[in-house]
C-alpha cells in the first residue's frame, strides 16, 4: 500500500473506528445495571466497555484529523493507482487465495464429509496456483500441467487421510 | 538459591527421559522449519500446535510448544539470510547483514553465527529467567487488584508505543481494539453476558486460540499467496561453524544483546523484533566497526540474533509471574497453560514452584537442540525453503480451520479464525501492529475486573488507584509515555533536554 492509499484507508478507518467508538459507548450506556441485584454502582458491567468505546472514539478522531490535514478525505481516483492495483498480479493472487479459502470453511466443510471438502480444497490451490503461475513468464507445458494435476491429487488424497485420521482416530475429535 | 539450584537439578533430571527427548527432537525441528518458512510465524506455529496438544500430558504439551517457539524464532534467520525475507518478523534485523554475508558467498558461516548468537542469547536469558522469575513472584504478591488494573494499562499502552514507534497512534488503537474483543461475553464479576447479540456461542467470550489462528495464521497466508517468489541465492554452503575467535571479540556485544533482548522480553507484548532491533542499534551504537553494519557485518547479526532469542526466556518472566505475556507467543503459552490446567501468576511459586524450573530447563533443552540443529541440518534446511508456497500454505490453512474447531468442536471458533484472519490481513496492512492486538484480549479481563473490585473495595474512591506506590509508578510512566507520544511535547521535551545540554556545556 503506497503513502497516498495509506492516508486514504486511514481515513475510512477514522471514520469506522469513530462509528465503533460512539455504538460502544451508546451500548454501554444502555447495558443493564443490575439495579434489582443491588450491585455497586461502581462496578456496573458497562463501566469498562464504555470507557473503551470512549477511547477508541478518540484515537479514531485523532486519526481523522491526521489523515484529513494530508487530504485523506479526497477520493483517490486521481491519479489511477488504485484502479492499477485492482488489475495487478498481486491483487488476483489475493483474491483468488481468499475465495478459495473462505469457500473451504464456509461452503465445503459442513456440506460435503470433512475428508472430501479439505481434498477438494487442497487439490483445488494447488491447481489454481500452479496451472499458470502468474509471477511466471513462460507459460507451463502441457507435461508439466499433468504432473502439476497429478501431484495436487496425491498431495490431497495424502492431507485429507492424515488430517482425518489423526483428528477422528488420534484425538477423538467429531470432525464437521 | 541453593534450593533453586536443587530444583532446577530436579527439573533437568524430569526430562532426561526418552518420551522427552523425542518431543524435544520433533518439536524444535517443526519450530526451526516453520520459522524458516517466510509466512509461518512463531505464534502461529505455537498457537496450530496448542490445538494438537490438548491430550499429551501438561509437562511434555508445555515442553513442546517452547521447543516450537525458540525454533521458530531461532528458525527464521535461514530466510533472512537466504532469501532476504525474515521468517518471522523477529529475523528482520537479521537479514539487514545476513543477506549481504549470503552474497559474499558466507551464507553457511552467516547461519553457523546466527545460530551461536541465539543459542547464547537464550542461554543468558534462561539465566534471568531462574534469578528473576522467583523474585518477581514473590514481589508480584504486594499487587493488588489496584496494580493489577495499571499493569494492564501500562501493558498495552507501552506494547503499543513500542511496536509501532512510527506511528504510535495505531498501536493504542490495536490496543483497544484488542481490550475490546476481550469484553465480550460473560463478565467475572457479576456474570453479566455483553455484546453476545443473541449469538450463544459469543457469551462464553471470544477464544484466545482461534483468534491467532486467524490473525497469524490465515492473514499471514494470504500475505505469502499475494507477493512474489523469492528467490534463495545460496546453493552451497561454506563451513557453519563460527571462529571461537569471532565470537570471543564479539563477547561485549553478545552480553549486551543478551541482556538487552531479555529486558525487552520483559516489557509486556512488546516482543522478539523489537529485542532484535534494540540489540542491533545498541550494537551498531558501540561497535568500532559501525561503518561495516547492513553490509555484512558479523556484529550485526549476532547482535540481532541474540536479542531476538534471549526475548523468549525475557517474555516468560511476566508471562509465569503475573499472567502478563512479554511476547505474542508468550500470550498463547499463557492460553495454553490454562488449557493444560497450570495457572500463571503471583502465585505460580506457591502452588506449582517445580514448574518454574521445569520451564527453565525445556528452554535449556531446546537450545541445545537449535545448536546440534543449526550446526548440522543446515543443507536440509535449505530444502524446506524450496518447498513451493502452493503446496505448502493449503495444509497450513487445513490446520488453520480444524485446530481452532478441534478446542470445543463447534464451526463458531472456525468463523472467529476466518474473522481475525481477515481483519489481522486488514490492519497489517495499514500498518497496525498485531502484539497490541494480543495483549489486548489477553489483558481485557484482567483490567475490567480489577477495575470494578477495586471500585468496589473503596466504595467508589480512586484515590488508592493513584497513591499506591508500584500503581503510582505504573500509572505516571503509563502517562509520561502517552504524552511524549505526542509529536509537540515531543518536540518541546527534545529541544529542552538539547537546550540544558548546551548551558552545561558552556559553563565551566
Amino acid at each position: 500500500m503506497n503513502q497516498r492509499s495509506l492516508i486514504r484507508a486511514d481515513f475510512i478507518t477514522a471514520v469506522v473506528l469513530i462509528t465503533l467508538g460512539l455504538a460502544t459507548l451508546y451500548g454501554s450506556w444502555t447495558m443493564d445495571r443490575l439495579e434489582i441485584r443491588r450491585i455497586h454502582p461502581a462496578s456496573v458491567p458497562g463501566l469498562v466497555p464504555g470507557g473503551l468505546g470512549l477511547a477508541i472514539a478518540v484515537c479514531g478522531a485523532l486519526l481523522l484529523i491526521r489523515s484529513v490535514r494530508s487530504g485523506g478525505h479526497r477520493p483517490l481516483s486521481g491519479d489511477g493507482s488504485f484502479t492499477r492495483w485492482l488489475h495487478s498480479i498481486e491483487a488476483r493472487r489475493l483474491a483468488l487465495a481468499a475465495v478459495l479459502c473462505l469457500v473451504y470453511p464456509l461452503v465445503l466443510v459442513g456440506w460435503l464429509p470433512f475428508w472430501l471438502a479439505t481434498g477438494l480444497f487442497v487439490f483445488a490451490f494447488i491447481v489454481v496456483f500452479e496451472w499458470s503461475p502468474q509471477d511466471s513468464e513462460a507459460a507451463p507445458s502441457s507435461a508439466r500441467r499433468r504432473a502439476v494435476l497429478l501431484w495436487a491429487a496425491v498431495q490431497a488424497v495424502l492431507v485429507a487421510a492424515i488430517v482425518s485420521i489423526v483428528f477422528q482416530e488420534l484425538f477423538l475429535v467429531r470432525l464437521p | 538459591m541453593l534450593e533453586n539450584l536443587d530444583m532446577l537439578g530436579v527439573a533437568i533430571a524430569h526430562f532426561l527421559t526418552f518420551d522427552a527427548v523425542l518431543n524435544v527432537a520433533w518439536a524444535t525441528l517443526l519450530g526451526i522449519v516453520i520459522g524458516s518458512l517466510p509466512g509461518l510465524t512463531a505464534t502461529m506455529g505455537v498457537a496450530l500446535l496448542t490445538t494438537l496438544t490438548y491430550h499429551m500430558p501438561q509437562d511434555q504439551a508445555i515442553l513442546v510448544l517452547i521447543c516450537m517457539y525458540v525454533g521458530a524464532i531461532y528458525g527464521g534467520s535461514r530466510s533472512a539470510i537466504l532469501l532476504n525475507i525474515p521468517g518471522t518478523p523477529a529475523s528482520a534485523a537479521t537479514s539487514l547483514d545476513g543477506y549481504p554475508l549470503a552474497i559474499q558467498g558466507k551464507a553457511g558461516y552467516a547461519m553457523g553465527l546466527a545460530t551461536t548468537g541465539s543459542a547464547l542469547g537464550t542461554i543468558i536469558g534462561i539465566v534471568c529467567l531462574a534469578v528473576f522469575a522467583p523474585m518477581l513472584a514473590e514481589l508480584a504478591f504486594d499487587f493488588g487488584t489496584y496494580e493489577f488494573f495499571w499493569l494492564a494499562v501500562f501493558g498495552v499502552i507501552i506494547s503499543g508505543q513500542l511496536t509501532s514507534l512510527a506511528d504510535p497512534l495505531k498501536g493504542y488503537i490495536a490496543g483497544f481494539l484488542g481490550l475490546l474483543v476481550a469484553m465480550i461475553g460473560m463478565e467475572s464479576v457479576h456474570g453479566h453476558v455483553r455484546f453476545s447479540f443473541g449469538i450463544q456461542e459469543m457469551a462464553g467470550g471470544i477464544n484466545l486460540i482461534p483468534a491467532m489462528v486467524g490473525a497469524f495464521g490465515f492473514a499471514e497466508i494470504l500475505t505469502v499467496m499475494k507477493r512474489r517468489r523469492a528467490e534463495i541465492v545460496a546453493k552451497s554452503v561454506d563451513s557453519v561453524f563460527p571462529r571461537t575467535r569471532d565470537l570471543w571479540r564479539y563477547k561485549r556485544t553478545i552480553g549486551r544483546s543478551g541482556i538487552l533482548g531479555t529486558f525487552i522480553g520483559v516489557i509486556p507484548g512488546v516482543g522478539e523484533d523489537i529485542g532484535a532491533w534494540v540489540s542491533y542499534a545498541a550494537a551498531r551504537r558501540a561497535s568500532k566497526e559501525r561503518d561495516r553494519f547492513g553490509k555484512g557485518s558479523y556484529e550485526g547479526l549476532t547482535a540481532a540474533e541474540t536479542g531476538n532469542s534471549a526475548v523468549i526466556p525475557g517474555a516468560l518472566i511476566p508471562a509465569l509471574t503475573l499472567a502478563v505475556p512479554g511476547s505474542a507467543p508468550a500470550a498463547v503459552l499463557i492460553a495454553a497453560m490454562f488449557i493444560h490446567g497450570i495457572r500463571p501468576g503471583p502465585m505460580i511459586m506457591i502452588e506449582t514452584p517445580m514448574f518454574v524450573f521445569q520451564v527453565v530447563a525445556m528452554l535449556l533443552l531446546a537450545t541445545l537442540a537449535i545448536l546440534v540443529y543449526g550446526l548440522s541440518l543446515t543443507k536440509l534446511l535449505i530444502l524446506v525453503l524450496r518447498i513451493p508456497r502452493e503446496k505448502l500454505m493449503p495444509v497450513v490453512y487445513v490446520l488453520c480451520v480444524i485446530g481452532p474447531f478441534a478446542i470445543y468442536q463447534r464451526l463458531f471458533d472456525v468463523y472467529v479464525m476466518i474473522a481475525f484472519g481477515i481483519i489481522g490481513f486488514v490492519l497489517r496492512e495499514m500498518k497496525y501492529p498485531m502484539a497490541p492486538l494480543v495483549l489486548g484480549i489477553i489483558l481485557g479481563e484482567l483490567l475490567d475486573k480489577s477495575l470494578r473490585r477495586g471500585l468496589i473495595l473503596t466504595d467508589g474512591d480512586l484515590t488508592p488507584f493513584i497513591t499506591r506506590p508500584i500503581s503510582m509508578v505504573l500509572w505516571v510512566t503509563t502517562l509520561i509515555v502517552v504524552l511524549m507520544s505526542i509529536p509537540p511535547i515531543k518536540r518541546g521535551v527534545a529541544g529542552g533536554v538539547r537546550r540544558l545540554l548546551r548551558r552545561s556545556e558552556v559553563r565551566p
